[in-house]
């Protein structure tokens, strides 16, 4: 092999010994695949806006709450913000620019303002959308939602999701989760359809929908803000599921997942204490950064 | 891993014979609700008109429908999510909803290209597009019995209605009431009633009384509205897919002071819009309009709820029709338009610190054509901040007519075959027609062929 080849190759090994940068690779191909094939009022512009705020946010609270680790170390942190903006940009959307900065500059600040041993209470990207929804309900129209419905319920795209969803998870160990989250949460809708009498149909349309694979894949499998424990990882899901049955089903709440995620997100701190468990680091052994 | 990837396998064959036995079950079809008749009229709706003005759990809902058999056949039974009681209930102007319409119709604009040698500013011009229909809706109540464990919670006469409002038990009891009280059920009915009773929604049963129709001199039935407060914000349409015949197509205009509306539990995409099309589309804009709907509907797999328009109420450019007045709008149900109580703490939100623009009434018509093998769930809605305005609207240019003598005349002329080819480009994709029909209706070959100056011409000059 000729060296540069070589070379090549240990680069990019180097590159995909990271989770993250599976992550953002299977994220951005969402995005591009949602814009060019789902007809979304996404702006380009919102999208940087997203980037650059998400960016700096994690720049300017890098250097004001130092982390233990080296300074090239901390620039790789910005992966974690990438994977953040690029979650904000699938789910988010708005039309004032105010709230998508917003809700970025939550999204990454939350990481630092709320975190014990090392580890965020909340899911950033799920911190920062859950916040500006709220404000635009309570406070004032800031112009911010999530459109539920706009993955569709198209198989092709459930399996996609699975399958690069699987594995992200499968090196970040965290495929239990996504699993647990899944199994319970069918099992209440199908429940809850065997109770009422729908068709089955009704079962599959809403078990197919694209934003609840997305969610369950990518947001409640962020290592850095679910428990280490795998018992604990597992009961952490069922209660997500529960709770976003019960605001879906009985508030009828079509964010359901979200607010689910948001309220059962710090219990995190709680079930790290209960169950030991080594913490998860992003890198193998030498590295521990913390983002 | 190997555990997951069994499971996965289980699970997505389970879905696949989900999905292949119920898209080869018969098709059976209308509405939020679905007709039952007392005859052998046939129980066939096509289009439905549905206002529902929102904001927060405040809902006021008008129906019209196009019922298209003997009115004195009619009879509707539609889901509801609370109990209503006679003030609740009122008929509606078939007016106003067909000014919704007209407002938010799919337009055709026109431009008139200018003079190529004299420039001057165009103008445009618009034509309204949209066609208006006949509402419908009936009845005579029978005393209840216990067994049926139907209760009849309210019943009351509203203009040329007798309405009943059940509350039920068992989808059992409720079918043989309706039978026994001369109500004819399509098949299947019970089944479908049933998970409405488990979701402890009501029933709105409504007859047609002929004596009371008679009066009004009109055999056009008005549009029925209702409204309750329920944080459920979704159309039943699963009951009325029961005997229908065929795709329906729904047109719902949500009225709201915050944005648009979107469907929560199916992709809302925009029709497509913004296009150049020939002008002679101008005489058949309602044929052009349903074949685009249909290619989009059928290349979008028949699954997807399409944005017609998107707009703030209190303008419109160009208009198709003149926004409606503060009176038409609370005709069309919208309370909270200088209403003293729209921000009680009864309200879906804690009295916002800076209140919104009270008053603001923005509409956002969504048509949605479904079947039962697309879509298995009643629609359920969802109000967003988004304020982007969006019509449906096609373009018509019309090429200059007069005399060009000039450089740009010239010009002018040689870039008008490559255009028109374009816009019967355009026209073919956007609705499936033949493009040899297109060129021959738009006269293309009429148009001198844009001759290719040889290169050497130029040259010797």
């Amino acid at each position: 092999m000729p060296r540069s080849l070589s070379r090549f190759f240990a680069v990019s090994t180097s590159l995909f010994k990271d989770a993250r940068d599976y992550q953002i690779l299977f994220l951005s191909v969402f995005l591009i695949l949602g814009v060019s094939t789902r007809d979304w009022s996404l702006k380009p512009i919102a999208i940087a806006l997203t980037f650059v705020t998400c960016w700096l946010t994690q720049i300017a609270m890098v250097s004001i709450f130092p982390p233990e680790a080296s300074k090239q170390e901390r620039w790789l942190s910005l992966k974690s913000a990438t994977i953040t903006a690029l979650g904000l940009s699938l789910l988010l959307r708005s039309d004032s620019y105010g709230a998508i900065a917003c809700a970025s500059f939550l999204a990454i600040a939350s990481k630092f303002i709320f975190r014990t041993n090392g580890k965020h209470w909340f899911n950033p990207a799920n911190f920062g959308i859950v916040v500006v929804l709220l404000l635009d309900s309570f406070v004032w129209d800031n112009h911010a939602w999530v459109s539920n419905g706009q993955w569709g319920e198209d198989s092709l795209y459930a399996l996609i999701f699975l399958g690069l969803g699987g594995i992200v998870l499968k090196k970040v160990g965290r495929w239990d989760t996504s699993f647990m989250f899944l199994v319970a949460y069918s099992l209440l809708e199908g429940l809850r359809n065997l109770w009422l009498g729908w068709t089955w149909d009704v079962l599959a349309h809403r078990l197919t929908s694209g934003s609840l694979l997305l969610f369950a894949l990518f947001m409640i499998t962020d290592p850095r803000s679910i428990p280490n424990a795998k018992i604990a990882r597992l009961i952490w899901a069922v209660a997500i599921a529960v709770l976003a049955f019960i605001f879906r089903n009985v508030f009828f709440n079509a964010d359901a997942m979200f607010y689910a995620l948001f309220l059962i997100s710090p219990l995190t701190v709680l079930c790290d204490r209960l169950w030991n468990a080594p913490r998860f680091q992003w890198l193998p052994r030498r590295f521990s950064i913390q983002t | 891993m190997k555990r997951f990837l069994n499971w996965m396998r289980v699970l997505i064959s389970t879905a696949l014979a989900c999905l292949v036995v119920f898209a080869y079950s018969p098709a059976v079809f209308a509405f939020c609700g679905f007709y039952v008749s007392q005859s052998d009229a046939s129980l066939f709706n096509k289009a439905s008109q549905v206002v529902i003005a929102r904001d927060g759990k405040r809902t006021v809902l008008t129906m019209a429908n196009d019922y298209q058999g003997d009115v004195k056949d009619f009879a509707l039974v539609v889901p509801v999510p609370v109990l209503l009681k006679e003030k609740q209930v009122r008929i509606g102007e078939q007016k106003i909803i067909d000014r919704l319409d007209s407002f938010s119709a799919p337009r055709l604009v026109e431009y008139f290209d200018s003079d190529p040698c004299a420039r001057y500013e165009a103008y445009d011009r618009m034509r309204v597009g949209g066609a208006t229909r006949a509402s419908a809706p009936m009845m005579e109540a029978k005393a209840s019995r216990n067994n049926y464990q139907v209760t009849i919670e309210a019943k009351f006469s509203v203009g040329e209605y007798d309405i009943l409002i059940l509350s039920a038990k068992e989808s059992d009891g409720l079918e043989a009431w309706l039978i026994d009280n001369d109500y004819k059920i399509p098949k299947g009915a019970k089944e479908l009633l049933q998970p409405y009773i488990r979701q402890n929604m009501k029933f709105f049963v409504a007859k047609v009384n002929i004596a009371e129709l008679n009066k009004t001199g009109s055999q056009v039935l008005r549009p029925l509205m209702m409204a309750y407060e329920s944080p459920k914000f979704m159309l039943p349409i699963r009951l009325g897919m029961l005997n229908a015949n065929g795709d329906q197509d729904l047109l719902v205009y949500i009225l709201s002071p915050k944005g648009q509306a979107e469907v929560a539990n199916y992709r809302t995409i925009k029709v497509p819009s913004g296009d150049d099309i020939p002008v002679y589309v101008k005489n058949e804009f309602g044929e052009f309009y349903k074949s685009m709907f249909k290619t989009s509907y059928n290349k979008e797999g028949r699954k997807v709820a399409f944005l017609e328009y998107a707009w703030d109420m209190s303008s419109c450019d160009p208009c198709s029709a003149e926004p409606l007045s503060q009176e038409e709008l609370r005709k069309a149900g919208v309370f909270w338009l200088d209403s003293p109580n729209s921000n009680q703490p009864s309200s879906r939100r804690i009295r916002p610190i800076f209140p919104p623009n009270d008053g603001r009434v923005f509409i956002t018509r969504l048509h949605i054509r479904y079947n039962r093998d697309k879509f298995p769930e009643d629609l359920s809605f969802k109000e967003t901040s988004n304020q982007e305005s969006f019509q449906g609207r096609y373009v018509l240019r019309h090429p200059f007519k007069g005399e060009t003598n000039c450089d740009a005349g010239r010009e002018y002329q040689k870039s008008l075959r490559p255009r028109f080819e374009k816009e019967a480009q355009t026209l073919a994709s956007l609705t499936g027609w033949n493009i040899a029909d297109i060129r021959r209706k738009m006269n293309l070959s009429s148009l001198p062929e844009p001759i290719e100056v040889p290169f050497w011409e130029n040259i010797w000059k």
